[in-house]
């Protein structure tokens, strides 16, 4: 098993921030398995299919066609199968109006998200963002393991 | 001589006859005495019998003397008993006269009012009909009014719709604005990195002025949005802590502070009943805007004070004399401004610098203008070039 890879979902529209987000994940120095879904019905389809297999992690943007982020994490928190899930929500903010976008995080916690962030105009923050969170999940992941092990 | 002889003789004759006729008178007398006498007897007799019958009447008189004292008494009593009553009726009477006058008097009274009746009655009636008109007109009248009512209504429903339509086509506007912006942004930071060595300098130069343009946009948006959101949302008054709002400020600019070694000084500020988001986009604007324009050569102060002012002592004609306010001052000793700009440095867009010296978008101070006009309050600026900005901020304490 290889306990070092990261395996990846990212759902997300626009082929540009895939672009983004798969470049990133070459130049962060983790072992990544990326797979992207295109919308939300695409994303809850990929999820109840692979259900068993969950990825490590999945990066959910705010705002897709057919079903948007915020319907798609509610799905999820609300399923006992996919509830355990590690969410990121990822989005292309509606502005950097701190007080706003404080009370949408606090809004997307409540529903359950892990983390929420804001994608950046600058490539090396983004992929310092990106980098960030998955070294929180692989941590998060080594202390359940440790935990199971006792 | 012969006469006399004969008178003489004469004289005897006449006197025989006389004495002849008064024999004969006398015998007449005696029988009438006889008569007289026996007439005398008979009315004894009789007279005796009338005092026998005097007698009896006499008892029988007194008998009825007695009955008739009796009866005097009687009839005395009788008599007082009726003067009595007389004088009962007589007083009775008197007062029956002072009534019947009463009543005539109320009587006239009466007729009196009954005639004023009349007339208020006539003057009811007419302004019974006048009423009735006048409900006539307004039953009109309200029609008028609840078809007016229900074109406000309207108006205002439209409002509503067209203000949440504004808010939705700002918000996705933005949105739709930042997404190709930000890519822009990406997308020239991936060839600065990865590209770098192959661009030349004036290239890689044209590519920085891409960046610096591509975030003041990013920047504007965010301005606008701001601003919208300040004019459209809805506004709820709370209790709130001032101090705590200057705090996370602080900690919010705390990098930008450290940098600019400005001290921030925040002196006994009273609780306020404010819009407690905006009041603190109204304080992040107006610290970043002091550590914005703050003197190079000088370490920047910003003192904040408030107090609780009566309006009557402000001597402003926007703010009303009974009314209690909460006048905030917040004061630097930065570059300041010319004192003709203190009105202007409050309007959408306007600048009083290029961009390439201080950024910004001109937005901040209108932001900071429109939050204290949705407090109901006022702001004034004052400043001088290069010595300091004063911006007081009054508004209702309740």
């Amino acid at each position: 098993m290889s306990s070092k890879q990261v395996n990846i979902l990212l759902a997300d529209d626009d082929i540009d921030d895939r672009l983004f987000f798969d470049k990133a994940l070459k130049e962060i120095p983790i072992t990544t398995q990326l797979t992207t879904v295109h919308d939300g019905e695409q994303l809850m389809n990929y999820l109840s299919e692979n259900s068993e297999n969950l990825p490590d992690i999945l990066f959910l943007d705010l705002s897709m066609p057919r079903k948007t982020g915020f319907e798609c994490l509610s799905e999820i928190k609300h399923n006992k199968k996919l509830q355990a899930l590690f969410v990121v929500m990822f989005s292309t903010s509606y502005s950097r109006d701190i007080i706003y976008e404080q009370s949408m995080i606090d809004i997307l916690s409540k529903i359950g998200a892990q983390d929420y962030i804001r994608k950046p105009g600058d490539f090396e923050q983004l992929k310092k963002i990106i980098h960030n969170v998955l070294i929180r999940v692989t941590e998060e992941r080594q202390l359940n393991a440790q935990g199971e092990n006792v | 001589m012969a006469k006399i002889k004969n008178s003489e003789e004469d004289e005897l004759t006449i006197a025989l006859a006389e004495l002849a006729f008064q024999k004969e008178e006398k015998e007449k007398l005696v029988a009438e005495l006889i008569i007289v006498r026996e007439e005398l007897a008979f009315q004894k007799e009789e007279q005796g019998k009338r005092a026998e019958e005097l007698g009896i009447a006499n008892i029988e008189l007194v008998f009825e003397d007695d009955e008739k004292g009796k009866r005097a008494a009687e009839l005395i009593i009788a008599n007082k008993e009726l003067v009595f009553q007389n004088e009962e009726k007589e007083k009775r009477a008197a007062e029956l006269g002072i009534a019947n006058k009463e009543l005539i008097f109320q009587n006239d009274e009466k007729e009196k009012r009954a005639a004023e009746l009349s007339i208020a009655n006539k003057e009811l009636a007419f302004q019974n009909e006048e009423k009735e008109k006048r409900a006539a007109e307004l039953i009109i009248a309200n029609s008028e009014l609840a078809f007016q009512n229900e074109e406000k209504e309207k108006r205002a429903a439209e409002l509503i719709i067209a203000n949440k339509e504004l808010l939705a086509f700002t918000y996705v506007s933005s949105h739709d604005l930042q997404e190709p912006l930000r890519k822009i942004q990406t997308f020239v930071s991936i060839i600065l990195e990865n590209e770098n060595d192959n661009l030349s300098d004036n290239g890689k130069y044209n590519f920085q002025r891409m960046q610096l343009a591509a975030g003041r946009m990013q920047q504007l948006i965010d301005d606008l949005l701001a601003f919208s959101r300040i004019t459209t949302t809805e506004l709820k008054f709370e209790k709130t802590d001032i101090n705590t709002i200057i705090e996370e400020v602080k900690a919010e600019l705390k990098d930008t502070i450290l940098e600019k070694h400005a001290t921030i000084e925040a002196i006994e500020l009273c609780p306020a009943n404010i819009i407690a988001f905006q009041f603190r986009q109204l304080m992040y604007n107006l610290i970043s805007n002091a550590l914005k324009f703050s003197n190079p050569d000088i370490p920047l102060h910003i003192l904040i004070k408030s107090r609780i002012v009566k309006g009557s002592k402000l001597n402003n004609k926007k703010l009303s004399p009974d009314k209690e306010y909460c006048h905030i001052t917040i004061k630097d000793n930065g570059i300041g401004f010319e004192p003709h700009f203190s009105e202007r440095i409050f309007e959408v867009f306007q600048k009083l610098h290029n961009k390439e010296v201080y950024g910004g978008t001109g937005i901040g101070l209108a932001i900071v203008k429109k939050i204290v006009e949705n407090h109901n309050g006022i702001i004034i600026a004052t400043g001088e070039l290069q010595k300091g900005a004063t911006f007081d901020i009054y508004f209702p304490a309740n």
